[in-house]
């Protein structure tokens, strides 16, 4: 329990970052929110269309349908990419003894490196003329027919762009996951292999569950980070294919120059991360109450 | 009663940002004229523009601001270029919603700057160079194809352009065919050059409009712009004969493997790389490459097999084989809202010098004056391209990017690659951009003309 604070002291170490946090979030929501019941092209006069955009966008606009799907499996790649790798190499680093803190640097490094300078290394590893690092390595292991212009393909380029945003994730989701196992007291995983535990068990019984707070962060991080994927789609391939939600809304706002529904799409996604958290915490205290 | 109050906060709050969201839509251009009154009062302008930093222009404009700034102490021009062409547009677009638009900034006569135009933003540059007296220096091409619709002129053009298909006379030789004669005869030559080992066509299809140039030519032939014209509006659908036979076209250069695989995603140094390496058989491009494409600075290996044709006609085409685009290149605006004495003194005296210095560049200015001077290592394609230029016919290809609103540009540049990769139908395309046209389009020129 904190000592007794007066409530003007308290308001005066909260008001700052609420009202930083109120400018920088929660002006834009709203204000994206009024523009959304507005036809606007940013230079002529708005036009009050109360839910017309959000009627189209939920009834009469198959393009976002079809990017919220793409959205979906983006986030599936790389939610197992990131959250699967991180937790893989977490649980093999705590079995190491020398060169840790090499690997987990080498894994962290691509957190530290630019956006843009990820989007270009991998433009140069999918190229297929002149060909990139991925066609080359195909071609030298003997496919050869397996070469392939993986940005240009609809079926590939999904993939392609959620591939890069994994990798660049997952070292930092590892470096969280290890230090919660870090935590872990040895002398109760101790005791559990005196107990006879196996190595899964220990896992599964006696780490995991102990780490599980931090790993609800981590999800919750992993997947509204995932719904808000944007930087790198869009600069592999100018969003074109393989679409996500996010790359659509900043198309029709900056390119078609229509902010109204680009509004609405975002009050969208704003809404789509809302219930996604909301969905891990109710799984997970289903889980716990179980 | 303590909601009531919350409540009545964020009433507040969201009323003023209401105020805040409408208010930079607003603002109106003050009421024109083309010469104001008052002192020359010396500052630095802005110049946003869309062309390459170690271009002619840039060069020219850079070499004249200086010169100005010595009559003019403490005037200077800054120039903020974005030569990626979806990106500047999205820049210039934003920046236009916030009210911030520079002194002066480049734009193509779309409907949104005709739109902008209407509320006033932009200054009449038809009435400014009659005022100036230099509007009729200018050729009538250069001029025309920075007009909108309606034949009004808010543009400066800086450039005077031909678009045409280089290609590799040996590997034409080698597939054992000669240049195209019509546009229907590119799918065979297509063919051939794949069996011969080459790639057909570069193209730089990040950019996106070097293929949607490809869509343009048929309907260009058949009829010169009068498809697009009426196709944008909503007046005609890819639906119609005219418009099936162009997305066929466009199908077909697909089924003949036309262009390099992962075209779509093909940076323009890469698509010209695959040409000047001599990979590729063609490569449609302006005569502003001739300096990469005939000097000295062309791989040896291919120097002396590097030719041009021009676009191909089609039986029975409305337009002449001396017509095809010509581009002035990308206008210069000038914002009406900071068009001051010296923004005026300064264009003028920079538009009486231009035509000259840029000529020395090596490049066909937009003014009738000043004859372009060919480099000492130019190869004999270099005069040709500029022979040409000067019989350009009378009617030029509209590039369609310049003419469809933005919405329905944005998804034809989405759809094209997929109906020129397979994986769409021809059908299915003219099904998705009609009706993309027709919900946006007829929206877009509403008030406009």
């Amino acid at each position: 329990m904190l000592p007794y604070r007066s409530k003007k002291s308290v308001l005066i170490f909260i008001l700052p970052p609420l009202l930083l946090y109120g400018a920088g979030v929660l002006l834009p929501v709203i204000q994206s929110l009024i523009i959304s019941f507005f036809d606007w092209d940013g230079i002529s006069d708005m036009k009050f269309t109360g839910l017309a955009n959000y009627i189209k966008m939920l009834t009469g606009d198959s393009v976002f349908w079809q990017s919220f799907g793409n959205s979906m499996v983006y986030l599936v790649i790389c939610l197992v990419l990131q959250l699967g790798g991180a937790l893989l190499v977490a649980t093999l680093l705590t079995g190491m003894t020398k060169g840790r803190d090499l690997v987990k640097t080498l894994y962290l490094l691509p957190a530290v490196i630019s956006t843009v300078a990820i989007s270009f290394l991998f433009q140069r590893i999918y190229s297929v003329d002149p060909k990139g690092l991925l066609n080359q390595a195909l071609d030298a292991i003997g496919l050869h027919s397996w070469t392939h212009a993986w940005l240009s393909d609809p079926h590939t380029v999904l993939a392609a762009v959620s591939i890069p945003e994994g990798w660049r994730f997952s070292g930092l989701y590892m470096l969280i996951i290890y230090a919660a196992f870090m935590s872990v007291p040895p002398e109760i995983e101790e005791a559990a292999r005196l107990d006879g535990a196996n190595g899964w068990q220990l896992f599964t019984k006696i780490r995991f569950p102990y780490i599980r707070p931090v790993w609800i962060t981590t999800v919750i991080m992993a997947v509204t980070y995932g719904l808000q994927g944007f930087d790198i789609p869009y600069l592999l391939n100018n969003g074109r294919y393989g679409q996500l939600v996010t790359t659509y809304m900043y198309r029709t706002a900056f390119s078609n120059t229509n902010y109204g529904y680009a509004s609405a799409i975002s009050v969208f996604i704003v809404i789509e991360c809302l219930i996604a958290v909301a969905l891990i915490f109710k799984v997970i205290f289903r889980k716990e109450e179980a | 009663m303590r909601k009531n109050k919350y409540a009545a906060i964020a009433a507040t709050v969201a009323a003023l940002l209401l105020v805040t969201g409408c208010g930079s839509g607003g603002g109106s251009g003050k009421a024109e004229s083309v010469n104001p009154k008052g002192d020359i009062k010396p500052r630095e302008i802005s110049w946003l523009l869309s062309r390459p930093a170690d271009g002619g222009v840039i060069k020219a404009m850079k070499q004249i601001s200086k010169d100005y700034s010595k009559e003019h102490p403490g005037f200077s021009l800054k120039l903020i270029t974005t030569p990626d062409r979806p990106s500047y547009i999205q820049k210039l677009e934003t920046l236009a919603a916030a009210n911030k638009l520079p002194d002066l900034f480049d734009i193509d006569a779309t409907p949104f700057a005709q739109k902008l135009a209407k509320k006033g933003s932009m200054v009449n540059v038809e009435k400014m160079l009659k005022d100036m007296k230099i509007y009729d220096n200018y050729r009538t091409s250069a001029l025309d194809y920075q007009r909108f619709d309606d034949g009004s002129l808010y543009m400066v053009p800086f450039e005077s352009q031909i678009e045409v298909f280089f290609y590799n006379k040996v590997l034409f030789k080698k597939a054992g065919i000669n240049i195209p004669k019509t546009l229907d005869d590119f799918p065979a030559m297509c063919t051939a050059l794949q069996k011969s080992g080459s790639t057909p066509i570069a193209l730089n299809g990040k950019d996106m409009w070097p293929l949607e140039r490809y869509m343009a030519f048929y309907p260009f032939r058949a009829s010169g712009n009068e498809f697009i014209k009426n196709l944008k509006k909503g007046n005609a659908k890819l639906s119609n004969a005219e418009g099936r036979k162009a997305v066929e076209w466009m199908a077909n250069l697909g089924k003949s493997q036309c262009f390099q695989q992962g075209f779509s995603s093909t940076e323009y140094a890469d698509a010209q790389a695959l040409f000047t390496s001599g990979k590729a058989a063609v490569y449609n491009d302006g005569s502003w490459e001739l300096p990469a494409l005939a000097t000295s600075k062309l791989n040896p290996e291919v120097r002396d097999d590097i030719d041009y044709f021009l676009l191909p006609t089609t039986p029975g085409s409305k337009t002449t084989e001396n017509e095809y685009a010509a581009p002035s290149g990308i206008g210069m605006a000038i914002n009406a809202k900071t068009y001051d004495p010296l923004v005026r003194d300064f264009i003028k005296y920079s538009l009486t010098k231009y035509s000259k210095i840029y000529a020395d560049t090596g490049q066909i200015t937009p003014m009738k004056s000043s004859t372009a001077k060919i480099p000492s290592d130019a190869t004999p394609l270099y005069k040709r391209n500029f022979d040409d230029a000067d019989k350009v016919g009378k009617v030029t290809l509209m590039p369609w990017d310049t003419q469809l609103d933005s919405t329905s540009n944005t998804r034809l540049q989405q759809e094209l690659p997929l109906l020129v990769q397979g994986d769409i139908s021809v059908d299915k395309f003219i099904n998705t951009m009609d009706k993309v046209i027709q919900e946006n389009g007829p929206k877009a020129f509403k008030d406009l003309n």
